[in-house]
């Protein structure tokens, strides 16, 4: 209607009253027209540029700007696909993006309704995404070389974690049947790829090691760096860190290293390896045994060599020592002998001069010392001692003891007594 | 179970039997003893070692509370395999 009016070749208007009233939009019927002119004018876009203030909002949503040098959009990305991110792209990342122009009304600023994203070179934003978790694994230490574990080298029970149906478990349970079929494998299946993955892989983990196992497998046969995401998601790691005992990570791929393969105490480059990494090989322990058998029997008749030897040595030593006490002997008996007469002798000597000391004292003791001293004293003819004047009577004889001899005397006078 | 029990352990023993009768500290009574037992280890360690059939369980159940036996030699992705 609007361009008929403008039409300048149609029919002049009918109406006498004047050119009519031009139509008057609201600004809601502008934003909803250019709305729709925009998102059903130009079709889905792929756009390439870099990207700045990429800004995760707490609903989930994502906004961001896409710039070259000279111009810029509003990009949005909606929680729902948004969700489908390893992670935020850095800042100033080039960025090839797809998606759809709308118009935000209520704003009247139109934006790119971003449905996919990824970084220009085709895995960098899993890339960015790996090497920012693999900073904060570092550092928090899990993915410090000084935590891992030894594995057991005689697990008896070895749990696995796997997608049921998958390759690595088949080849996983061959090398054990082959290696070491007395242990036993505890499995838990899980989904190891898409969305979830990560957090499937974490709790099966944490399940299998709940189970008495010696040692823990983590497998997945290879597969590009999306299919292998799983593995390098947050819950995988902290599972493996959190597992009470050790972890061989056998999700294989020569050149992508996941997360899990940082934290897990071993890094196999494939399933089979890990397997063989875990058990021992039954014909090498076979051969230990033997070599074992060899050693013990060896052992013994070291024991009994070094018995005939000590008896030998013990023997040898007897007679020596038995030469050298009766030698001993011999010499002390002559010695003895020699020693006897000359004790003997000894002896009499000394006592001779014990006589001697003897008799002197002997003499202190006897009267003749006193008579030496010029006493004499009386004694009657037979010999007894006349101690007073009562034992002398007129005329008697008597005799008187000095010290050299006897003078024989008689009683002249009456004796008288002194009181 | 009780057959395998401590492969790791039995080796470890029959090794410390053997260092045991190389020292020269024992009493023959006590170095026999120790060889009869040494070789009682040897025996029951390759008796383990002669078991030819692997055993595998799945963990199956919301928490793994359930264990399932399957036998290896067959499909491993056999219906067995996939429940749970």
């Amino acid at each position: 209607m609007r361009t008929r009016n403008l039409d300048l070749f149609a029919d002049p208007p009918a109406e006498p009253a004047g050119p009519p009233a031009p139509r008057v939009w609201t600004v809601s019927q502008v934003n909803r027209a250019a709305r729709r002119l925009l998102e059903e004018t130009l079709p889905q876009l792929r756009v390439k540029g870099e990207v700045a203030n990429f800004n995760r909002h707490r609903s989930g949503h994502c906004y961001f700007t896409l710039k070259d040098r000279s111009a810029q959009i509003r990009c949005v990305m909606f929680r729902r696909e948004a969700a489908t991110l390893p992670t935020d792209p850095k800042e100033g990342m080039t960025l090839r993006v797809f998606g759809g122009l709308t118009l935000y009304e209520a704003r009247g600023s139109y934006q790119f309704v971003v449905t996919s994203l990824e970084a220009e070179s085709a895995d960098g934003m899993w890339k960015l995404a790996f090497e920012r978790l693999r900073r904060r694994l570092d550092a928090e230490g899990l993915t410090d070389p000084a935590r891992k574990r030894r594995l057991p080298d005689f697990p008896r029970t070895v749990g696995v974690v796997t997608s049921p149906t998958s390759a690595a478990l088949r080849d996983i349970l061959a090398v054990t049947a082959r290696r070491a079929p007395w242990v036993r494998v505890l499995m838990r299946g899980t989904g190891v790829q898409g969305p979830g993955a990560g957090e499937a892989i974490g709790a099966a983990i944490t399940t299998v090691a709940a189970s008495g196992v010696d040692v823990v497998i983590v497998a997945r046969g290879g597969g590009s760096i999306e299919d292998l995401w799983g593995f390098n998601e947050e819950p995988v790691a902290r599972a493996v860190a959190a597992c009470p005992v050790p972890v061989v990570s056998g999700v294989g791929h020569e050149t992508d290293v996941t997360v899990c393969d940082l934290v897990a105490d071993l890094r196999a480059a494939t399933p089979s390896a890990a397997a063989e990494a875990v058990v021992p090989d039954g014909e090498a322990l076979e051969r230990r045994l033997g070599a074992l058998g060899q050693r013990l029997g060896r052992a013994l008749s070291g024991q009994a060599r070094a018995r005939r030897w000590r008896l030998e040595r013990a023997r040898d030593g007897l007679f020596g020592r038995a030469r050298r006490v009766v030698d001993a002997y011999r010499q002390r008996l002559q010695g003895g002998r020699r020693g006897l007469s000359q004790a003997m002798q000894g002896r009499i000597r000394g006592r001779g001069a014990r006589l001697r000391e003897a008799a002197a004292a002997i003499e202190a003791l006897s009267p003749l010392s006193t008579l030496a001293r010029g006493y004499a004293v009386p004694l009657d003819a037979k010999g007894r001692l006349l101690r007073g004047v009562g034992d002398f009577g007129p005329a008697d004889r008597f005799r008187l003891r000095v010290v050299d001899g006897n003078v024989p005397c008689e009683v002249t006078g009456n004796p008288t007594r002194e009181s | 179970m009780a057959a395998d029990a401590g492969l790791d352990r039995r080796l470890e023993r029959i090794e410390e039997i053997v260092r045991l009768l190389d020292s020269d500290s024992l009493g023959l009574d006590e170095a026999l003893a120790l060889f009869e037992e040494g070789v009682g280890q040897i025996r029951r360690a390759r008796e383990i070692l002669a078991r030819t059939e692997l055993r595998v369980a799945e963990l199956i159940g919301e928490e793994g509370e359930e264990v399932r036996e399957f036998a290896p030699s067959g499909d491993v992705g056999s219906d067995d395999a996939e429940d749970g």
